[in-house]
């Protein structure tokens, strides 16, 4: 990045610019060794009352297919592709007209959207949980209505953790599809219309496609936090149902098997990279719709 | 002009690195003690007042789990700290890690009030490292007015009638541990077939979870979303704060018993303020007030007249000793006992 404008100018060799150091060994201290930390960790032997021996082994990664591992790999999943198909119905619509408006409009909606994210999410859940609990405004509207006889069990069951999910991650998916369908040529799709296309087939024969990048890179985005949530389905699913990031905090603060988090983490990086990997095949893109 | 702009961002970064400096030592030439435990777990009053009458200031650090606690501990080789208050088991490891520093109690002349029942227990058999604080024991509690069956110990929890209505903390060793103990045996357990089997009956245990939350369950009681609870002795507290008509069952296959101690780390670099620290909550007065601030058991025998009425008339934190009866305690079980015990948790949620 910092290199190319010095080539261009002089012909120099590629000088890292000493303003960049701090960043260099920021990563290096901060992601690049802990990582290392863990990798390590995931191949040696927990010991018998706390931390980890010094020796090798292999076994938390074949552990990685015992049965009740592989289910909340399979349930982390499930959960994770009803939540990234989930904000993209809602999603996509959402970003398609806030688009259409003019930009002063469209700049205050973005922000209507945003400022709730300015607050930390576990108060935002909580306060799902005062709207929803069993004494709370809706039991008691639903209650005025006629609509129900006595409180309905509207939280800690996975309706409820899946409102949480799409809550939580919903704008994440609607900044990136609007940044998508912001930049259409809207002229294109009047040509269509022009030359005979319905207005759905317009839709769906030249918009969608237009905007493919921004739904694979909010589907990226909502897809890969949401294998690691773990706080949603404790607050808003009562702890019932394991996920993988419930599992990880499991095995490192009750069992304080270290080894077998390290290994559960590293496995789901490796799943996640996978995933990115698959997203790039996809569409060709290099970084994630301008999110690099 | 950018290169001005870029120097001076530099210096106001060095100037405020430096001030941040500046501003702990400043803080240590006074006389400081830091203390580590959970969070809001001592009553601010009482730590202020420490600060009035002894000029030492407090420095107080938080954690979320004593597993992390221990954590932190083990990476700064038992320094940093001067009093950490955490639970029987895990201080029984920190002890086994050469992590505690013995406590001169000739400095700590307020010993002599505390109940005899609460000291010298297995993580501290010789009383050399540890001042208990508070205790406790979890307890079933329900709300009698939408309980339809007869709830007298873990037993009960399994009725059918209480389908989707069961709040119990949200933590492995407590929840299989209440299951052997409703099957007769120990919470310590470890015999792997006896383990199976608490593991087979857990499992049917399961439709009637409502939540697991170990955290906030009073309030999931308070609110009527469940019916029963089995929480700690403070939740137990706060429920019948607001809702006196529940019931509190002490549970008759035994019950569960838990003390926090204070101990000071093996490297503890301010070691005379925590023993004073350690001094003052010994004091009757003193400790009494921390008991109704936590509400937990009071582990100080001069504190009962300094009690109020309607702490010694809580059943949560008042159990009269006959019924408290033969009371366990949580300990470390082996390796392949824990690792059994987590393949059956993570089933249990899982399920």
């Amino acid at each position: 990045m910092l290199g190319k404008p010095n080539a261009a100018k002089g012909g120099k060799k590629r000088v890292i610019s000493p303003t960049v150091w701090p960043l260099y060994i920021w990563t290096a201290l901060f992601v690049a060794l802990p990582l290392v930390y863990v990798v390590t960790i995931s191949f040696l032997k927990k010991d018998e009352i706390w931390g980890v021996t010094n020796q090798f082994t292999l076994g938390n990664y074949l552990s990685l297919f015992d049965p009740v591992y592989l289910k909340v790999f399979g349930q982390s999943f499930l959960v994770a592709v009803s939540t990234t198909a989930l904000t993209l119905l809602i999603g996509y619509p959402f970003a398609y007209f806030t688009a259409k408006f003019s930009p002063a409009v469209r700049s205050f909606i973005i922000l209507l959207l945003m400022a709730p994210f300015w607050v930390n999410s576990l108060l935002r859940l909580n306060g799902w949980i005062i709207l929803l609990k069993a004494n709370g405004p809706v039991n008691e509207l639903l209650m005025r209505l006629g609509l129900a006889q006595e409180p309905l069990k509207l939280l800690y069951n996975g309706g409820a953790m899946m409102l949480g999910m799409v809550y939580a991650l919903l704008p994440f998916m609607i900044t990136s599809i609007y940044n998508s369908v912001e930049k259409l040529d809207w002229s294109v799709i009047e040509a269509a219309r022009d030359l005979g296309a319905s207005p759905a087939k317009a839709f769906f024969t030249v918009t969608v496609p237009l905007t493919v990048p921004g739904i694979v890179a909010g589907c990226v985005l909502v897809f890969v936090p949401s294998m690691g949530l773990f706080f949603i389905s404790d607050l808003l699913g009562g702890a019932k149902s394991l996920l993988l990031g419930n599992l990880i905090k499991n095995e490192l603060m009750q069992a304080r098997n270290w080894p077998m988090g390290a290994t559960l983490s590293i496995a789901m990086l490796l799943f996640t990279f996978a995933f990115i990997g698959i997203y790039k095949r996809v569409t060709g893109e290099k970084t994630l719709g301008g999110i690099k | 002009m950018k290169k001005t702009v870029v120097r001076l961002l530099a210096l106001v970064m060095v100037l405020s690195l430096a001030l941040l400096g500046a501003g702990c030592s400043s803080s240590n030439k006074k006389g400081e003690l830091v203390i580590f435990s959970w969070a809001d777990y001592i009553d601010p009053d009482l730590l202020k007042e420490f600060t009035a009458s002894t000029g030492i200031e407090i420095n107080y650090n938080y954690f979320n789990s004593e597993e992390e606690m221990l954590s932190k501990l083990e990476a700064v080789d038992g320094g940093e700290y001067d009093i950490v208050i955490a639970s029987d088991y895990i201080i029984n490891i920190a002890r086994k890690e050469n992590l505690l520093k013995e406590i001169d109690k000739s400095k700590v002349p307020n010993y002599e009030n505390l109940n005899e029942d609460y000291l010298n227990q297995y993580y501290d058999p010789e009383g050399k490292y540890t001042i208990p604080y508070v205790a406790g024991t979890p307890l079933i509690v329900y709300d009698p007015s939408r309980v339809t069956c007869q709830i007298t110990g873990y037993g009960s929890l399994w009725d059918e009638s209480l389908k989707d209505q069961i709040v119990v903390m949200d933590h492995m060793r407590n929840v299989i541990g209440f299951t052997l103990k409703s099957m007769g045996y120990s919470l310590n357990e470890q015999d792997p077939e006896v383990i199976a089997k608490a593991g087979e009956k857990l499992l049917a245990l399961k439709p009637n979870i409502r939540a697991l939350d170990g955290d906030t369950p009073h309030e999931k009681l308070i609110s009527g979303e469940c019916t029963v609870g089995y929480i700690f002795t403070s939740q137990v507290s706060a429920v019948l704060s607001e809702r006196p008509d529940f019931k509190v069952v002490y549970p008759e296959e035994g019950m569960g018993f838990g003390i926090d101690s204070l101990f000071m780390p093996a490297n503890a670099p301010h070691e005379d303020a925590a023993l004073q620290f350690m001094n003052f909550l010994c004091d009757p007065e003193i400790s009494a007030r921390a008991s109704v601030f936590t509400q937990y058991i009071n582990c100080n025998k001069a504190a009962t007249q300094y009690l109020p009425e309607e702490f010694l008339n809580n059943q949560a934190v008042n159990i009269p000793a006959d019924i408290l009866g033969d009371i366990e305690f949580m300990q470390d079980i082996s390796s392949e006992a824990t690792e059994q015990m987590n393949e059956i948790w993570n089933t249990f949620k899982q399920s």
